[in-house]
């Protein structure tokens, strides 16, 4: 119920950016059927190139919230899409926090289970993702992992194909929902080549991985997505290869069986060489054919970058600016792993090294589970979130096995005082081992007390902005709502023509198609870096290269984010450098990055700041009329000068701002949001008079010398 | 059909048009908002032959399309200004539009009368200049009639304009009008024929909110349940002159006259008890709204997410809920829901077309609809919401160019069996009776293709152990009361209860030996490995038994002073602790089982 703060607060709306895109895509679905979703070429996105909508998403998250509505109003329960894509995620998490529990109690008991179950349902890191509103892949797909897991663990418990049918057909929702499945492709190969290592094969393992390998290969093949790519790239050849080596163990268990020592000496070396010989021609014949080229260029295809900044902290940042850019990408803190996970962080090692204590299959697959995702969390901030269920888990297995033993004790220990009288020196012993068991005990419910509390207040106060409205707080506590996105994409939708082209930095895409239903050039879906850096060139630049650039692209408004007046952090202006960096990634003669730096190498907007940035594009459009702006109101004591900027507190550099091009078209209350008008050509200036040269159309020159004009 | 029925009439009527004369005539037109409001208060006198029972009233052709409403009342010497009936009307060769006005009673030959005629139209006032910028004031134009455009020749009128400002670029100057401030006044016109026109134009100042409703969608969704949802979707537009070059959102926050003639906020006014209101369009809730309840009314200063400037639009939703005892009336069977037809959004409003949905419950039927004015109805729709299975009735009704006196009432009446209330709980009830009528059927019987023995067989020893085990508790619990008797003995010293406290231990013991052991048995028969741990516990038992029968001879001495109190005592701990031994034997022993 924590998750559902931000509609209480605010109301019933879809946070954040990407939600919006897949809140649009959903309302596709819902209004035009699932074939038009599949088929869908999207005209809003990306102008001019346009979007192939339904062969680049994850289509689990919409077909999930589609078919709910489209039950419930089958039973004329008669609910808004919108509702339904808001509350998903709550509803979601809710199934996440039973699939947890089943996979703990597989892993150890029932009652590590509750704990497990518990936890996840208030662990921070996870109602990040899950809050009403946060319409995301992640919201289902962490439900798809745990079930995943929990129907793969059980299906190696009992190595029966039914379980691992049940495996697939989850693995095969996860796919369809989340990019993230590659995470259980490499888990769950590495598991059993582990359990190989550890001579652990079993008739059951071999069962499970043979069949989820074949059907959940070909299952997730069904995204159209996804496509051909488990055998195609990389990512998924660890779980091709241990296929295979799985096949050949097999294989060489029952020649042993059959044949003698010597004999299968020989065999085995044979078969070694034999393989290798098979390896070596394969690869020759790949580089022949081109394919192993085509594998190449999947490295640096941008759909897989992403993926591979998961393996490494450091690719990105150096191959790749616009995936470094998005604050989501960034290493994790280590504040913020107490942040999202409390107390959990501290006991989740030693869940740990119990499952490792008393080990058997289930539990190396946990125990690879976590090291994995620790690793993971450690690279990004976003894959947190795959690390917050494991770490449920293994406290939970921590928290339970504590209980157990002192609690267990304790029942035990309550008879003998009640017994007999007799023994005064016995009882004290015995009530001062009551009394530390007791105290342990209460350390730990209040340490699980501390961690509800903080998850409370870490959800209501970090989780459940839904970021498109800002709260802002008075002297008197009463609260003030600043609506201007919304105000400002209204404006877009009710007071433009349809098909009008806005440009804004990508972040505002999926928005602005959502919200105020127009073209955009760039969006979330970053899918072609050098189409961003056009428009961060175009936003870097002065204002009649910007307007050549922005002609060039049917640009009919600007569109940008300006927090100077209310003291709004996250605006473009603060986002510039690495509009300004990608941009350079593609135009390095145009932009250079020290251009916009004074010659001390500081980003200022003051006086002293760089003449590029005082007379380039978005610099021009925030600030355009600021500097006649006076802050009094909020300020009494003393007098900011005008133009003085409230999110990096200087007065502005260049307050004489004029346009030739563009035209302020609105801004918002708070002066949030601001859209300028891209005018069309002056056809006044184009008039010189110049005296027409006649250009003869044909030169009437001899045969002789037309010929010898060819050959020349 | 109708209309040229009406014609055919008139054809008769014209001639007794003759008779009657506009005697005086005092007409005002108001040009303060974006409407135009014409009165024309007239004294008719018949100077005819005969009586008159009708007489007619017509609108200059350049205006008639915008008309939205006439109405015509008789001013009478203290009676009431009831509305009269009017019925729209032809005249040949003659353009403009006709109304022809139903006396209540006949106006006798050479008699008078006092009318007062309303007209309302909208859109026509033009801005000029069509466009504006930010800092520029908003000015229209008027062209409207100098005289009263009437069938019948006109002695005397006089015809005062009223403007919005003191501002007026030009006006036409027939008669050499007087101006005073914001009003202006023409005439008096003597002997005026009939039928007609002088153009009068007037160009001045007018900032006030042009605001049209583009259209608006009104649900209305009966429920018996004590509740009317009504729901409005409006698409607002400003039509005053348009904006012309940018929009500063620093001029229109410094200085008070930057948009003068932009729309900020309105008032709308909901009925006193509507409740839950909501304010929202399609990307969420508008938070710039505010709600404010009075004695009569609910106030929502409705104020769209951003000011509107000419050529703006917006659009969005409101809505509320009423109690329905104040709505609906009810006799028997019949039902009658009275409820104004369209409400106010905004004072002066404009509506272009209106489309009102009055969704009443599923299984109504003998659906009739009384109107206060001629409105347009549609095919009724089905509607299907929470819990329904047919459909409930949707009657649909529109109508173009609605102004403030539109503000009226509809009735409509119908038939609804009260028994259908039930079908919605009785619904649900049967929902969850099969939920759990299957849930039943499917935890009780087995639906295994196969069977399994071994599952019976385990099934059955579960529940033998379970007997065992509250047969060895309740064993373990007469030991606990033979101390107890022991105790006591050791007190009071008497001997008798020691001894029927043993007798009856005795007894009970047998019997509950003898039943574990037969179950010992049954347990052997199914096979089961229980059967040894539970010949463990009795051999176990056997010895606590002992031990018990000790402590209690071990008493008897120590009352009958055979041994003495520190050995009693020291002997006793051991019994205890041995006893404390196997007890826990027996425990874990359970515990396994």
């Amino acid at each position: 119920s924590s998750r559902l703060f931000a509609v209480i607060r605010f109301e019933s709306i879809i946070h954040e950016f990407d939600p919006w895109f897949n809140y649009r895509s959903t309302h596709h679905l819902a209004s035009n059927g699932f074939y038009e979703f599949l088929n869908w070429f999207d005209e809003r996105a990306w102008y001019p190139l346009g979007r192939i909508v339904g062969g680049t998403v994850y289509p689990g998250l919409m077909v999930t919230a589609g078919l709910i509505h489209y039950v419930l109003n089958l039973l004329h329960v008669t609910v808004h899409i919108r509702d339904v894509c808001v509350f998903l995620a709550p509803v979601f998490s809710g199934l996440t926090s039973i699939s947890t529990f089943l996979l703990t109690r597989e892993l150890w008991n029932q009652g590590a289970g509750l704990l497990a179950a518990c936890f996840i349902a208030i662990v921070p890191g996870y109602i990040s993702r899950s809050v009403a509103g946060s319409f995301d892949n992640e919201g289902i797909a962490i439900f798809a992992l745990q079930f995943t897991y929990y129907l793969w663990v059980k299906s190696v418990k009992t190595g029966s194909v039914f379980w691992t049918i049940g495996c697939c057909i989850s693995y095969f929702y996860m796919v369809s929902a989340w990019g993230g499945y590659v995470f259980i492709i490499n888990l769950i190969p590495l598991h059993v080549f582990v359990l190989l290592l550890m001579q652990r094969y079993s008739r059951r393992v071999y069962i499970a991985y043979s069949t989820f390998y074949i059907v959940g290969l070909v299952l997730s093949m069904q995204v159209p997505f996804v496509g051909f790519q488990p055998i195609r790239t990389s990512e998924h050849m660890a779980a091709a290869g241990v296929f295979a080596l799985l096949q050949a163990y097999a294989f060489l268990l029952y020649l042993k069986d059959r044949l003698t020592k010597q004999e299968f000496q020989t065999l085995f070396f044979l078969g070694v060489s034999l393989a290798a010989g098979v390896v070596f021609l394969t690869v020759i014949y790949l580089t022949y054919t081109g394919e192993w080229a085509c594998i190449h260029v999947d490295f640096f295809f941008p759909r897989h970058t992403v993926f591979y900044s998961h393996l490494g902290p450091f690719y990105a940042k150096i191959h790749i600016p616009i995936i470094a850019s998005v604050s989501e990408h960034q290493p994790t803190t280590w504040v913020s792993f107490f942040f999202d996970l409390h107390i959990l962080v501290c006991t989740f090692p030693a869940g740990l090294w119990f499952c490792i204590k008393n080990i058997n299959d289930e539990r190396v697959f946990v125990a690879l589970y976590a090291i994995s995702a620790v690793y993971f969390a450690g690279v990004m901030v976003r894959l947190m979130l795959t690390l917050t269920p494991v770490v449920c888990m293994l406290s939970a297995v921590a928290f339970s096995s504590v209980f157990e033993h002192y609690m267990g004790d304790d029942t035990r220990r309550e008879k003998p005082p009640a017994e007999d009288s007799s023994d005064e020196d016995d009882k004290r012993n015995s009530g001062n081992l009551y009394d530390k068991v007791s105290l342990l005990t209460m350390l730990m419910l209040m340490l699980l007390m501390m961690f509800a509390v903080h998850c409370t207040w870490v959800t209501s106060n970090a989780y459940s902005s839904p970021s498109v409205v800002l709260a802002s707080y008075n002297h008197d506590g009463s609260r003030n709502i600043l609506d201007d996105f919304r105000e400002a994409y209204y404006w877009l939708r009710q007071n433009t023509d349809e098909h009008v082209r806005v440009m804004s930095w990508w972040d505002y895409g999926y928005q602005i198609a959502g919200m105020a239903n127009r073209t955009t050039l760039v969006d979330n879906n970053t899918w072609n870096n050098s189409h961003i850096a056009l428009v961060g060139k175009a936003m870097s630049s002065n204002e009649s290269a910007a307007y050549e650039i922005m002609r060039s692209l049917d640009v009919d408004y600007v569109l940008i984010i300006f927090g100077g007046v209310i003291g709004y952090s996250g605006d473009d202006i603060n986002k510039f450098l690495w509009m300004v960096r990608i941009a350079e990634g593609e135009h390095p003669k145009d932009i250079r990055e020290s251009d916009y730096f004074t010659p001390q190498g500081e980003f200022r907007v003051d006086k002293a700041g760089s003449p590029t940035l005082l007379n380039c594009l978005m610099y021009k459009m925030s600030y355009y009329r600021f500097g006649e702006m006076q802050e009094t109101e909020a300020k009494l004591d003393f007098r900011t000068p005008p133009g003085f900027d409230r999110t990096r507190n200087v007065e502005i550099g260049n307050k004489d701002i004029k346009f030739k091009h563009l035209e302020e078209a609105f801004t918002s209350e708070h002066w949030l949001v601001r859209i300028y008008k891209v005018k069309h050509l002056d056809n006044r200036e184009s008039l010189d008079h110049k005296l027409r040269s006649v250009v003869p159309k044909q030169k009437y020159t001899s045969k002789k010398v037309r010929k010898s004009y060819l050959f020349q | 059909a109708w209309q040229s029925g009406v014609g055919g009439h008139l054809g008769g009527l014209s001639v007794s048009a003759g008779g009657l004369v506009n005697e005086e005539v005092k007409r005002t037109v108001d040009l303060s908002t974006h409407l135009a409001k014409i009165t024309t208060e007239l004294v008719l006198s018949n100077q005819g032959h005969s009586a008159v029972q009708s007489f007619i009233l017509s609108v200059e052709p350049d205006l008639a399309p915008h008309l939205a409403y006439i109405g015509a009342s008789v001013k009478g010497d203290g009676e009431d200004d009831g509305l009269l009936e009017i019925q729209q009307s032809d005249i040949h060769g003659h353009s403009g539009d006709f109304y022809k006005v139903h006396l209540a009673s006949s106006l006798a030959a050479g008699a008078q009368l006092k009318v007062k005629v309303e007209m309302t139209f909208s859109h026509v006032l033009k801005p000029f200049p069509t466009h504006i910028t930010q800092a520029e004031r908003q000015l229209v134009v008027f062209q409207g009639n100098h005289y009263l455009y009437s069938p019948y020749p006109t002695r005397s009128q006089t015809t005062r304009v009223r403007l919005a400002s003191k501002t007026v670029e030009t006006y036409t100057k027939l008669g050499n009008p007087s101006k005073n401030d914001e009003i202006i006044e023409y005439g008096p016109f003597r002997d005026v024929p009939p039928y007609s026109e002088d153009t009068m134009k007037i160009h001045y100042e007018n900032n006030t909110p042009f605001l049209t409703i583009g259209s608006l969608t009104r649900t209305i969704e009966v429920s018996h349940w004590g509740n009317i949802a009504v729901e409005e979707t409006i698409d607002l537009r400003h039509t005053g002159a348009v904006l012309r070059g940018a929009f500063s959102r620093y001029d229109y926050q410094r200085q008070s006259d930057s948009g003068i003639s932009s729309i900020k906020s309105f008032k709308t006014i909901l009925p006193a008890s509507a409740q839950d209101v909501y304010y929202r369009d399609e990307i969420g809730n508008i938070s710039t709204s505010h709600l404010q309840v009075l004695d009569d009314s609910v106030e929502v200063e409705v104020r769209p997410r951003f000011p509107l400037f000419g050529g703006w639009k917006t659009h969005y939703v409101i809505g509320y809920n009423l109690p329905s005892y104040e709505y609906l009336y009810t006799l028997g069977d019949q039902y009658a829901l009275k409820m104004r037809l369209v409400d106010h959004v905004y004072d002066d409003q404009v509506i272009d077309s209106l489309t009102v949905k009055i969704i009443l419950p599923e299984g109504a039927r003998n659906i009739h609809m009384d109107t206060p004015y001629k409105i347009d109805r549609l095919p009724n729709q089905l509607h299907y919401t929470y819990l329904d299975t047919f459909g409930r009735p949707v009657l649909v009704v529109t109508k173009d160019n609605l102004v403030e006196h539109h503000i009226q009432d509809v009735v409509v009446h119908y038939n609804f069996n009260k028994i259908l209330m039930l079908q919605e709980p009785l619904l649900v009830v049967g929902a969850f009776y099969i939920l759990f009528f299957t849930v039943i059927i499917y935890v009780r019987l087995d639906f295994a293709i196969t069977k399994d023995p071994a599952a019976e067989v385990r099934m059955k020893v579960a529940s033998i152990t379970e007997q065992v085990l509250t047969l060895v508790n309740k064993r373990l619990g007469l030991y606990r009361h033979m101390d107890e008797v022991v105790n006591r003995y050791k007190q009071s010293r008497d001997t008798g209860a020691l001894n029927s406290g043993r007798k009856t231990l005795e007894a009970d013991h047998r019997t509950l030996t003898n039943e574990i052991s037969s179950l010992q048995a049954r347990l052997k028969a199914e096979g089961s490995d229980l059967a040894e741990k539970v010949g463990e516990v009795q051999k176990v038992d056997s010895q606590v038994k002992e031990l018990v029968c000790r402590s209690c001879q071990e008493a008897e001495r120590l009352v009958a002073g055979k041994v003495k109190k520190e050995a009693y005592i020291e002997n006793e701990k051991n019994l205890s602790s041995k006893r404390q031994e196997f007890v826990g034997r027996i425990d874990s022993l359970l515990d396994a089982l």
